[in-house]
C-alpha cells in the first residue's frame, strides 16, 4: 500500500478544523478525518483481468449556530487554506439553513475501550502478488469442483481505513482497521437450464481468508440450482439463511430499531419497550465490540464509544439504536450507533455487528425440524419491502426445497409474502451455525407459516 | 491541469509500457440537505476533486484512482496501475481488446435556464419546506414526510492515448420526497422522486405544493387499500411502472457485460423475445433527461440505442470492451460515478415506445385484474426473472378502476411477460431514478401505458 497518514497528522488535522470553526463563529464544532486505501484483483468472465487501487482521503466538518447545524466537506486535505475555507462553508450552510429546537449538542467525551481483532499489519503489508494468488486459488477451486460452472464476476481485495475525530467537547481520538475480503458469483448452465447467480465470499478483519472455501462453494450452490421445478402455492416452514436474513431484516426490522424511526412514528415498535414483539427463540444484541466484528471499532461516527446493546431478549424489546442527537430527544444516552459515508455525510444512526445470538441445533436438526419446506438464501426485492408496516414481497431465486429433512431440488419463481413482524413471532428454531454478513452475525432460523405463492 | 494529465498518458504509454490509456479528471461540487417534518436535519456543502487512471497493459486493466491533482502523486499512481495490470497480464487465456473509436475533441458547456449555484440555498430550503408543509396539511393521519435535496455540478475532463480530448460540464438536481401515513394498526409509506441534467427550472415545472399534495395523497389512500390476492392477474402497468420494469428487467439483461456474464439476451439477438408490440430503447439524448450526456466517460458520443424492435432484440448497450467482443460499435453506455471508480456498463433513459391504445381501451375487457400505477423498488436476476414492487395499484374490475390496494409486488420470467404485453398504449412519460450496480447512476425511464395479460402478483390475501 502507498504510506498511509500518521495518527498524529490525522488528529491535528480534526482539531485545527474544530478550532478554525470555532474562530469563524460557530458555537459547536466537531470535524471528521478519513484516510481509506483499498486494493483489489477483480474476476471477470471466467479470469482475472483487472486491478483496482483507490486511495480516497477527505475532511467533513459539522458546524452548529443557535441551534443551526451545516456541513461542508472536501478531499482536497494537502492545501493549507482546505481547513479555514471547509469550516468557512459549513459555517456559510448553517446560516442558509433553519434552527432546530430539538438540537441538544454533540456528544460529551467518554472513555473508550479496546477493539479486538480489528487491526492486522499483514493486510497493509500484503503485496498485489498475494492477492493474485487467493484469486487464483478461488478460481481454481470453482473449476476443480465442477467444469461447468461459470464463474462472472469477483475478486479478492484488501483494504485499510483510519479515522481521527474531534470536536469541541474535547474529543480528539484515532482508531484504524483493516479488512480483506474475497468473492465469487457464478452460475452453471447445461443444455435446459441457466441457473441464477450464486454467490459465496469471505470477510475478515485479520488476513484469514479462504478463498479455497468460497471458489468450490458458489459453484456447489450453483451446480445444486441446476434443473429447477415450480412450486404449489402454500403455506409452509422455511429456514432462512443469512443471506436471507440479512435481505430481509435490512429494510425492515433494522430500520424499526432505530430510535429515529420511532420518534418519527415510522416504527411498529413505538410504545412496544418491555413488550414481547417476537419469539421467546429471538435474541438481538447489537455488538459495537464484537471481537474482529466487521463493523467493530473503538468509537462511532461521532466519537461516541460504541458498546453491546441489548435489543431483543427471548422475543422481548429491550432497547433502540441512538446517536446523540436522537438519544437526547428521549433523554438517554447514545449506544454509540452514529455512522457516516466516510468524510461524505453527517452521522446518521445504523446497527454495528447485528448480532442474532445463535440457538441450540445444528444445521441437520434444523432441517429435521423443517420436514416439507423450504431453504431460501437469496432474494429478490427485499428493498420493496415496506419498512413502516413490515411488509414484504419478495423472489427466492433460486430457493431449494427440504424433504424428510433433506435437501432434495432447486425451485423456480418462488415468491414470499408477508409481514417481517409477523415473521419474528413464528421462528421455531434458531441455528447454531452463525457467520457475518454485512452488518448481521447470525445463524440459519427455521421459520413456519411462511406463504409461498408458486405457479 | 491539462499538460499534466497528458503528461500522466505519456509516462503510462512510454514509460510503463501501457497499449492504451486514459485519465478522467473531475471536479464537483454537490449541495444537499434534508428535511423532516419541516426541520431542516442539516445543510452540506462539498468539494471534490481527484483523478481516474486506466491503463491496458498486455490485454488486462489497471485501475487507480486519487484524489489528488498533483503531478508526482499521479505519475505514481500511473505507474502503479501498469504494474498492477502486468502482473494480472500473465495469466490471461482472453486478453481484453477495445473497439475502435473517433477521435473527439470538444468542449460541452452545460447551458441551464436557472443555474442551481446562483439560487442561494436558504431559497432551495424554502421551497423545500412548502413541500413538506403541504405534505403535513393534507391530512391529519399523515405522520411523518421527508425531503433530500441534491445538485451536483462540475467539470470533467477526458484525455486518452488515442488523442480524444473532451472537457464536459456536470449537472444534476434531484429531489426524493416522502411520506408516511398512519391509522391505528396501519402504517403506508409514498415516495416520488425529481430529477433533471436541464437545471433548477425543474423546480417549475414540479410545483412544490404539487409534490407536497401527490405523495401525501398516495400514502393516505392506501390506508383503506386491502392487499392484494396473490397469484396469476392480469394487470395494466402506468408508465411509471412500466419504466422499472423495462429498466430492471430487461434493461439489465441488454447490459453487454451481463449478457456476457450468462444473462439471456446474449444467446437471442435477432431473436423474437416478446411480442410484436414491444419496442425498447436506452437513449442517452434526450436533453434535460436525468439520464442525459453528450460524452461516456470511455469519450464515446452517447447515442439512442434500439434494444427492442417489434419484440425482436435488435442490440445491446456498450463500452468499448464489449463491443470490440460482440463485433459491433459502442453505443457511449460507458459510465462512472465519479473518479473513485471505473467505468462500467450503465443505462441511460430506457423506455418503451408508445403505440395506439388509449387506457380506456386498455382496461377493456379485464374482468378482474389489477392497475399498478406506481412502483416501490424492483429488481432483477440474469436468468430472466424479475419483481417488482407496487406503492401504489387499484383492483380493475370489469374494465374499471375500483378501490385500491397496498403493498403489491408482481413478479415473473422476463420473457414469459415480454410476450404477455397485448395492448400498448398512446401515452409516453419519464420518470428519473437511481441506479445501483456496485456504483450509483443517475438514470431516467418510462414509457406508456400497457396491458399484461398474466403476471404473478404477491400479495399476503
Amino acid at each position: 500500500m502507498v504510506a498511509v497518514l500518521e495518527k498524529n497528522f490525522l488528529i491535528s488535522l480534526a482539531e485545527d478544523a474544530v478550532k478554525s470553526a470555532l474562530k469563524l463563529g460557530a458555537s459547536e464544532a466537531e470535524a471528521y478525518v478519513y484516510d481509506g486505501q483499498a486494493t483489489n484483483i477483480g474476476i471477470d468472465l471466467g479470469q482475472i483481468s483487472k486491478t483496482h487501487r483507490i486511495i480516497d482521503r477527505g475532511l467533513g466538518i459539522r458546524v452548529i449556530v443557535n441551534k443551526t447545524v451545516g456541513f461542508a466537506y472536501t478531499n482536497i486535505i494537502s492545501n493549507p487554506q482546505t481547513v479555514e475555507s471547509v469550516a468557512t462553508r459549513a459555517l456559510s450552510a448553517a446560516k442558509a439553513s433553519r434552527p432546530d429546537p430539538d438540537w441538544h449538542g454533540l456528544p460529551p467525551k467518554k472513555p473508550y475501550r479496546a477493539t479486538e481483532d480489528t487491526f492486522d499489519s499483514a493486510i497493509v503489508d500484503l503485496h498485489p502478488e498475494d492477492l493474485v494468488k487467493a484469486a487464483t486459488n478461488m478460481l481454481d477451486a470453482a473449476g476443480e469442483e465442477n467444469p461447468s460452472v461459470f464463474p462472472i464476476e469477483g475478486g479478492v481485495g484488501s483494504g485499510y481505513v483510519a479515522n481521527a475525530i474531534a470536536n469541541s467537547n474535547g474529543i480528539a481520538a484515532f482508531d484504524r482497521g483493516t479488512i480483506a475480503e474475497c468473492s465469487l458469483a457464478a452460475l452453471a448452465k447445461n443444455s435446459t437450464s441457466v441457473t441464477p447467480v450464486c454467490f459465496e465470499f469471505d470477510a475478515s478483519r485479520k488476513y484469514l481468508l479462504n478463498p479455497i472455501w468460497v471458489g468450490s462453494e458458489a459453484a456447489k450452490l450453483a451446480i445444486s440450482a441446476l434443473e429447477p421445478k415450480p412450486v404449489e402455492t402454500q403455506t409452509a416452514k422455511v429456514i432462512l439463511t443469512q443471506f436471507a436474513l440479512q435481505d430481509l431484516f435490512a429494510y425492515t426490522l433494522m430500520t424499526a430499531v432505530k430510535a429515529d424511526s420511532v420518534q418519527r412514528n415510522q416504527s411498529p415498535f413505538k410504545d412496544k419497550l418491555g413488550t414481547q414483539i417476537a419469539s421467546e427463540n429471538l435474541s438481538i444484541y447489537d455488538d459495537g465490540l464484537y471481537p474482529g466484528g466487521l463493523r467493530t471499532a473503538v468509537f462511532d461516527a461521532e466519537g461516541t464509544p460504541q458498546q453491546k446493546t441489548i435489543l431483543i431478549k427471548n422475543g422481548v424489546l429491550q432497547n433502540f439504536l441512538y446517536d446523540t442527537y436522537s438519544a437526547r430527544k428521549d433523554g438517554k444516552e447514545s449506544t454509540g450507533n452514529a455512522v457516516r459515508a466516510e468524510y461524505l455525510s453527517t452521522p446518521s444512526i445504523a446497527p454495528s455487528n447485528f448480532h442474532i445470538l445463535p440457538g441450540s441445533k445444528t444445521p441437520s436438526q434444523l432441517l429435521t425440524e423443517a420436514e416439507d419446506s423450504f431453504i431460501i438464501y437469496y432474494l429478490q426485492g427485499a428493498h420493496s419491502s415496506n419498512p413502516v408496516s413490515g411488509e414484504f414481497s419478495v423472489v427466492a431465486n433460486p430457493c431449494w426445497k427440504i424433504k424428510n429433512g433433506e435437501i432434495t431440488h432447486p425451485c423456480r419463481g418462488v415468491m414470499l409474502a408477508g409481514n417481517i413482524f409477523d415473521l419474528l413471532k413464528n421462528i421455531i428454531a434458531v441455528g447454531v451455525n452463525e457467520r457475518q454478513m454485512g452488518s448481521i452475525i447470525a445463524p440459519w432460523v427455521l421459520v413456519e407459516g411462511m406463504k409461498i405463492i408458486g405457479k | 491541469m491539462k499538460d499534466v494529465l497528458q503528461k500522466a498518458i505519456d509516462i503510462a504509454v512510454a514509460k510503463s509500457g501501457a497499449n492504451y490509456a486514459e485519465v478522467r479528471a473531475q471536479w464537483l461540487t454537490k449541495t444537499m440537505f434534508t428535511l423532516k417534518e419541516e426541520r431542516v436535519e442539516v445543510a452540506k456543502q462539498g468539494i471534490e476533486s481527484g483523478v481516474a487512471i486506466r491503463v491496458l497493459v498486455n490485454g488486462a486493466w489497471g485501475f487507480a484512482s486519487v484524489g489528488s491533482m498533483d503531478r508526482v502523486i499521479l505519475e505514481a499512481a500511473v505507474s502503479d496501475a501498469c504494474n498492477m495490470a502486468r502482473l494480472v497480464s500473465n495469466r490471461l487465456k482472453n486478453p481484453i481488446k477495445l473497439a475502435s473509436a473517433p477521435n473527439v475533441e470538444d468542449h460541452v458547456l452545460a447551458k441551464p435556464k436557472k443555474n442551481p449555484s446562483d439560487i442561494a440555498m436558504e431559497d432551495k430550503i424554502k421551497t423545500a419546506l412548502v413541500v413538506n408543509k403541504t405534505s403535513l396539511d393534507f391530512d391529519n393521519h399523515v405522520k411523518s414526510c421527508g425531503l433530500d435535496y441534491m445538485d451536483l455540478m462540475g467539470t470533467s475532463f477526458f484525455i486518452n492515448s488515442e488523442g480524444t480530448n473532451i472537457e464536459q460540464d456536470k449537472l444534476y438536481v434531484w429531489a426524493r420526497i416522502t411520506a408516511s401515513a398512519q391509522a391505528n394498526d396501519i402504517f403506508t409509506l409514498s415516495s416520488e422522486e425529481i430529477g433533471s441534467t436541464a437545471g433548477y427550472e425543474l423546480f417549475d415545472d414540479h410545483p412544490a405544493e404539487e409534490l407536497g399534495r401527490k405523495v401525501a395523497k398516495r400514502a393516505i389512500e392506501q390506508i383503506n387499500a386491502k392487499p392484494p390476492k396473490g397469484g396469476k392477474a392480469s394487470v395494466v402497468l402506468g408508465p411509471n411502472v412500466v419504466g422499472v420494469f423495462v429498466h430492471e428487467a430487461v434493461g439489465h439483461l441488454a447490459e453487454a457485460d451481463l449478457a456476457l456474464s450468462g444473462g439471456l439476451l446474449s444467446n437471442n439477438l435477432g431473436k423474437q423475445i416478446g411480442s410484436s408490440l414491444v419496442t425498447l430503447y436506452d437513449d442517452g439524448t434526450l436533453s434535460g433527461s436525468f439520464g442525459a450526456f453528450k460524452y461516456d466517460d470511455e469519450g464515446i458520443a452517447s447515442n439512442k440505442t434500439l434494444l427492442i424492435k417489434d419484440g425482436v432484440v435488435s442490440g445491446l448497450m456498450h463500452n468499448r470492451e464489449t463491443a470490440q467482443k460482440f463485433g459491433t460499435q459502442p453505443t457511449g453506455n460507458a459510465r462512472a460515478e465519479d473518479f473513485r471508480v471505473e467505468p462500467i456498463i450503465r443505462m441511460r433513459c430506457t423506455y418503451m415506445a408508445p403505440q395506439d391504445h388509449t387506457f380506456e381501451e386498455l382496461l377493456e375487457g379485464i374482468k378482474e385484474g389489477y392497475y399498478f400505477k406506481s412502483f416501490r423498488g424492483g429488481q432483477a436476476s440474469l436468468d430472466g426473472t424479475f419483481q417488482v414492487g407496487i406503492q401504489e395499484g387499484y383492483e380493475i374490475k370489469n374494465g374499471e378502476i375500483h378501490s385500491p390496494v397496498r403493498n403489491a409486488s408482481i413478479s415473473g420470467s422476463t420473457l414469459e411477460t415480454l410476450h404477455k404485453v397485448n395492448g400498448v398504449g398512446k401515452d409516453f412519460a419519464l420518470y428519473p431514478g437511481r441506479c445501483g450496480k456496485g456504483q450509483t447512476a443517475f438514470i431516467c425511464d418510462g414509457g406508456p401505458h400497457i396491458r399484461v395479460n398474466e403476471v404473478i402478483v404477491g400479495g399476503s390475501a
